[in-house]
């Protein structure tokens, strides 16, 4: 039992911070695209603004691995 | 690094304007720049007959431009003008003033002939052809119905005088074709025939056969009734269906040899012409481009000036080219390099071999500023180590390794060629880590007698290893970065950039002192120092910011933290592809059958190369652009773009 929640746990952790990720790079990404059309020299500054959130899911990989690891 | 790079002025007689023009086109390494209104002169009036030309060279380029591209589909090889024809074009720019000054109105001249004589003959092959590719294109359409009518034709269709309609309803209105049959009757008292068939699953057909005198009444009688006619082609002809048909197959089989002749026509066009326009095109673009530049320029009464860059190394040729090919009343005059000129400089990248490929990469973000650091080399040493780390496989590297060394035979400059180069260090480095990971094919390594030289980083007992090794990685690149970014500060006396990466080095190297003693890794007497190493730091890089660095500064370095909790995604990227390889292999085992086994894992372990050659190159990518380049990288370069002619320049590189 205790395992399962702590499993369930680590997969909120990263799942919902994957979701919040790529909800903020669609938008981001749909809006790149969209200047780029106009500008393509933005292309690199596209892509540093794409890889921005990801910050969001990598802090959840974190937390879901310090579950796992201490309380796993 | 970047090449050095000295600020030009060029000042002479306004009747030089036009050779000192084409020299610099021809030796192409100086970029031109807008006139500083400073310096006195006022901008160049550009009279109307040069704007009349300018417009004529265009228009012309734009007609040039269609010939080729259309007459270029007809060619079997690429279109490459000898270096003699181009040659003959380039020595006409070494003509005596008085004879070059003519050149732009000779070129115009000749090429316009060129094309009159030659856009009419193309026109009309390409339109026959088109013609001709239509019809080919509906007959078979025709072809499918007459097949299915030609059951029902009678007899009386091929008497003479008598005229064969065929007419086509939905089934759904099958009764309108009784109605037309009874009126078509009563119309030719009983001198015709009318026959039905199903041409296909919602389509009718009925043949209408009469004399032709009452052509004029049927056609009435089927337009009142609203119903569509089978029209065939002209070509045709009006006979009945089945000759109709056997027309059609003999136009079939007689159109691909007519286009055939239209395309050898084009081809030999194509031949005859192709060099000779695009070398006319080089040189008419080369003839607006020297118009256009002139807008950059600036005057006086009696005198032109232009202001430009050049490499340092270029600038004893430049000046000597001018003095002899124009003579000695135009000057060239260095400019001292100040602070505001630095800012201006255009930036051309040098770096050996390996290095260059990763040019494009810097690019793609932001060229450096003169004077500031290349981060290229420092991208080439690191992008490959953080592939070969996610990557982390020995089998994945080596078909990485060979993929990309092959395509780098076929592929031998432009950005492919780059990101092949990219790919390919960073197989290396994935064998490397593959090694030290025991990864080949995922867990197959092991069943291959493979052992890790350093630990297993899929094992739930390393991966707390694993991710305190990436968290090292990434602490030590930002540090890497940080310092960098305090030299730069320095070199540019920049004191809140200074404030800003010093208080962020402080803060680090505090932040892991501690995490070090309270892990034990180092003696709890470090602790107090340290903290107070990082009170320092958060307090120098919140005064970089003004007094609104007290609230931003401890956010600052949240944010610095965050950066360093990025390089996890090196552990996560990697522990995904190994445990894809794993899946592939279990997979393998579980399905039952040699073979479809070996299917389903060649399958899999090829969509998990395909990602781990695509996702480590942007995910280490994101993690130079982001968390290290920001922390030194200023960007805002302009690039280098010399003025030079399409034709080839005289410069030796």
């Amino acid at each position: 039992m205790d395992a399962g929640i702590i499993a369930i746990g680590a997969a909120l952790a990263v799942g919902l911070a994957a979701i919040a990720t790529a909800t903020a790079q669609a938008r981001i990404g749909a809006a790149g695209v969209g200047a780029m059309a106009e500008k393509p020299e933005l292309l690199g500054s596209v892509i540093l603004l794409v890889a921005i959130p990801e910050t969001m899911v990598i802090l959840g990989f974190a937390v879901a691995a310090m579950i796992l690891l201490l309380e796993g | 690094m970047n090449i050095e790079m000295t600020p030009l002025e060029i000042i002479g007689l306004k009747a030089n304007l036009r050779a000192t023009v084409q020299v610099l086109q021809r030796l192409g390494c100086t970029q031109i720049d807008e006139l500083d209104t400073s310096l006195g002169a006022r901008r160049l009036v550009i009279d109307s007959e040069t704007l009349r030309i300018q417009e004529e060279l265009k228009s012309l380029i734009a007609v040039v431009d269609g010939l080729l591209e259309t007459l270029g589909n007809y060619t079997a090889t690429p279109i490459s003008p000898s270096v003699e024809m181009r040659a003959d074009y380039s020595a006409g720019s070494d003509r005596p003033l008085g004879a070059s000054d003519s050149q732009p109105i000779d070129c115009i001249a000749e090429t316009r002939a060129r094309v009159a004589e030659l856009t009419p003959k193309v026109q009309a092959l390409i339109s026959n052809r088109d013609e001709l590719q239509a019809e080919l294109d509906a007959l078979p359409r025709y072809e499918a119905t007459l097949r299915k009518i030609l059951p029902i034709v009678p007899p009386s269709a091929h008497e003479p005088g008598n005229v064969c309609v065929g007419v086509l309803v939905s089934r759904a209105h099958t009764d309108v074709l009784d109605h037309v049959g009874k009126q078509l009757l009563e119309l030719t008292s009983g001198r015709s025939e009318v026959t039905v068939s199903d041409v296909d699953g919602a389509t009718r057909a009925m043949l209408l056969v009469f004399p032709a005198e009452f052509t004029a009444e049927i056609e009435t009688l089927l337009g009142r009734e609203d119903v569509s006619r089978l029209r065939l082609p002209t070509e045709l002809g009006q006979g009945p269906p089945d000759a109709a048909l056997a027309a059609l197959r003999r136009r079939l089989a007689v159109i691909p040899e007519e286009i055939q002749v239209l395309d050898h026509r084009l081809a030999e066009l194509a031949g005859e012409n192709c060099d000779q326009l695009y070398v006319c095109r080089a040189v008419l673009r080369d003839e607006l481009e020297a118009m256009e530049v002139l807008a950059f320029l600036g005057e006086t009464d009696m005198t032109f000036v232009l202001t430009g860059w050049v490499p340092t190394r270029d600038v004893e040729q430049v000046s000597s080219s001018i003095k002899e090919r124009v003579g000695e009343t135009v000057l060239v005059r260095c400019l001292p390099m100040t602070k505001e000129m630095e800012n201006k400089a255009p930036i051309v990248l040098q770096n050996p071999p390996p290095a260059q490929s990763f040019e494009s990469l810097v690019r793609l973000l932001s060229l450096p500023r003169y004077g500031d650091l290349d981060p290229t080399r420092l991208m080439t040493v690191f992008m490959p180590i953080f592939f070969g780390m996610m990557l982390g496989d020995v089998g994945y590297g080596v078909l990485l390794l060979v993929l990309a060394l092959g395509l780098m035979r076929k592929f031998r400059a432009g950005i492919i060629r780059d990101i092949l180069v990219v790919l390919a260090l960073g197989a290396g480095w994935s064998i490397v880590f593959g090694f030290l990971f025991g990864e080949a094919f995922g867990t197959l390594g092991e069943s291959l007698g493979l052992h890790p030289l350093w630990f297993e980083r899929a094992s739930p007992a390393h991966v707390s290893a694993l991710l305190l090794m990436t968290l090292g990685v990434g602490a030590a690149h930002i540090a890497l970065g940080l310092l960098l970014g305090v030299w730069e500060a320095i070199k540019h006396k920049s004191r809140s950039h200074l404030l800003e990466r010093g208080g962020m080095l402080l803060g680090l190297v505090a932040l892991f002192v501690m995490v070090g003693a309270l892990g034990d890794f180092l003696p709890k007497e470090f602790m107090n120092p340290a903290i107070a190493l990082l009170i320092l730091g958060v307090v120098l890089l919140g005064a970089s910011f003004g007094w609104v660095g007290i609230l931003i500064g401890p956010v600052e370095f949240i944010g610095l933290i965050g950066n360093v909790l990025s390089y996890l995604r090196i552990a996560a990227i990697g522990l995904a592809s190994v445990y894809l390889a794993e899946v592939a292999n279990d997979m393998a085992g579980s399905v039952g059958s040699l073979i479809v086994g070996i299917i389903v894992a060649i399958l899999i372990h090829a969509l998990n190369l395909a990602m781990g050659a695509f996702s480590p190159t942007i995910h280490s990518l994101r993690l130079h652009y982001v968390e290290f380049f920001r922390k030194f990288h200023q960007g805002g370069g302009r690039p280098y773009e010399p003025f030079k002619s399409e034709l080839g320049t005289g410069a030796n590189r």
